[in-house]
């Protein structure tokens, strides 16, 4: 592992559920902080390899640089740290509670995801992106090697809103606090019965929204509860500790697309 | 008898995935042919077992599981068989990120252009009225937009050229991929390449601008090599219309 290091963003979305990851697998990984909305993501010394991070979809994400190879998208890299552990207990070994939790991932990444990073982007970074002067933005986009994913730097930038993706995104932020709730309602600590990766990709996501869309979360006990416990998790705690500013919940940086169609 | 039952269209895309994960562990299974042009997915009977109409879905004992690259890790971690996924932790994620690219960044600009000049243009035969009140039994919101636009042929030009696009790029990438690896992601066969070769086996056919021997040697050399595993040869029988059948010629050809 002396090889490997983590680069990583401010400790949320995506970076805050790999570092927790991280700390859950007890990996000795170096982590070092970079500024993903000035696009350090994209100048790492000694990546050679850089298809998964250049094309990751979920966007301006944590980065595993490991043999010249960087590795990209949060919940593979939970799962490649508990493989790489030897199993850590982040991932159900029966098959069939595995799928479970794959698929509940799958709905966070590809619903919750794009909905938090639209609201998230449009509340704390547009004004950072959109105050930025035309050489550094330049210079930015010219070093982000996907060309959907420049459109949402530019977009940003332009503080070009979709009125319709915001309602739809806040939408999907409420219909997934209420499945949180409901899977809950049996009485369970943990999501998918058992601590996994599945918490922690949803927690990361729905933190920094509990104060952006507050409503969402009105009455919602068991969610606030379950939200709670992996507040005061060690490897929660750890990874917030990773911090360099004081709210590191309102940092953000261009996500996942929302889906194109279907 | 394993108890298995998947519910499928043809050994193509996202049906063909379990099919011949299925095939290549050697679990025998009972085939339930889903007639995705004639909707058979929006059926009361279908949706009694998926109610969110999508295909494939399977069926171990009491178990439904749906979504085929999810079903295809629960099919090779829960049967004996040949290992579908190397032991190298890093190997492991590549073919991951490889089979999320596929099913979310690229794929849905490959079935967008199927869509757009097959699925369409098939089902616009039957008349409006009955298209409508297909629309109407889709489950999934998301579903009825994307079939919608697939009936009535409401692709945008622009999002059509998006599609190309990433089909092109994404061609180019797999093309650089199988260059530094005999498999994608790894040396091993696996989960990826049963996800891959299912969208792109009719590249030299339908794209063949992009995809050909002189443009893309490395990705005809893994083509025809997958081609030619019993699993595949034995997956194709399992189709009803003659689109195996098309590009089993294609491959014989490379």
């Amino acid at each position: 592992m002396a090889t490997a290091i983590l680069y990583h963003g401010e400790p949320n979305g995506p970076s805050l559920s790999v570092l927790a990851a991280l700390a859950e697998s007890g990996l000795d990984i170096e982590c070092r902080s970079i500024n993903l909305l000035k696009g350090e993501r994209y100048t790492l010394p000694g990546a050679e390899q850089t298809l998964a991070s250049d094309m990751a979809v979920e966007g301006e994400g944590p980065v595993l640089l490991k043999d010249g190879e960087t590795m990209s998208e949060a919940v593979f890299l939970a799962q490649y740290f508990d493989d790489a552990a030897g199993s850590c207990g982040l991932q159900p070994k029966d098959a069939y509670a595995h799928w479970e939790m794959m698929m509940w991932c799958r709905q966070t990444t590809e619903r919750l995801a794009p909905a938090v990073a639209y609201i998230g982007n449009l509340a704390t970074s547009q004004s950072v992106v959109g105050a930025m002067d035309e050489a550094e933005f330049s210079a930015i986009a010219k070093s982000v090697f996907s060309d959907d994913l420049r459109e949402r730097w530019q977009d940003l930038r332009d503080n070009r809103v979709d009125a319709a993706k915001l309602e739809d995104s806040k939408t999907k932020v409420a219909q997934f606090v209420e499945r949180v709730e409901e899977k809950l309602a049996d009485g369970r600590e943990w999501l998918m019965g058992d601590f996994s990766i599945a918490d922690l990709e949803t927690f990361a996501w729905l933190r920094p929204m509990a104060a952006l869309e507050a409503a969402a979360f009105k009455g919602k006990l068991r969610a606030a509860a379950w939200m709670e416990r992996l507040e005061q998790r060690p490897c929660i705690k750890a990874a917030l500790a990773h911090a360099t500013v004081d709210d590191p919940s309102h940092a953000f940086a261009p996500g996942p697309e929302i889906n194109r169609w279907g | 008898m394993a108890d298995v039952t998947l519910y499928h269209w043809e050994p193509n895309a996202n049906s063909g995935k379990p099919m011949l994960a299925l095939m290549e562990k050697g679990v025998p299974f009972q085939s339930h042919y889903i007639n995705m042009l004639e909707f058979d997915q929006h059926k009361p009977e279908y949706l009694a077992i998926n109610p969110q109409g999508t295909i494939p879905a399977m069926t171990h004992g009491a178990r439904v599981l749906t979504e085929s690259t999810a079903i295809m890790e629960y099919v090779d971690e829960e049967f004996s068989g040949p290992e579908l996924m190397p032991a190298d932790a890093q190997d492991r994620w590549r073919i991951r990120w490889w089979m999320k690219f596929m099913d979310q960044w690229l794929g849905p600009s490959f079935s967008m252009i199927g869509w757009s000049t097959f699925v369409g243009p098939m089902v616009r035969q039957k008349p409006k009225e009955e298209l409508e009140a297909l629309i109407e039994r889709i489950p999934l919101p998301e579903r009825r937009r994307a079939w919608r636009k697939a009936m009535f042929g409401q692709f945008g030009e622009e999002e059509l050229a998006e599609s190309k696009r990433r089909v092109g790029f994404g061609i180019d990438r797999l093309e650089e991929e199988l260059g530094k690896r005999e498999y994608v992601g790894s040396d091993h066969y696996s989960l990826a390449d049963i996800n891959i070769f299912n969208s792109t086996y009719s590249l030299p056919l339908s794209h063949p601008h992009f995809a050909s021997k002189e443009r893309t040697p490395n990705i005809m050399r893994w083509l025809k090599t997958v081609y030619l595993r019993p699993a595949v040869q034995e997956t194709w029988k399992m189709g009803k219309t003659d689109l195996a059948h098309r590009y089993s010629l294609i491959m014989e050809d490379i």
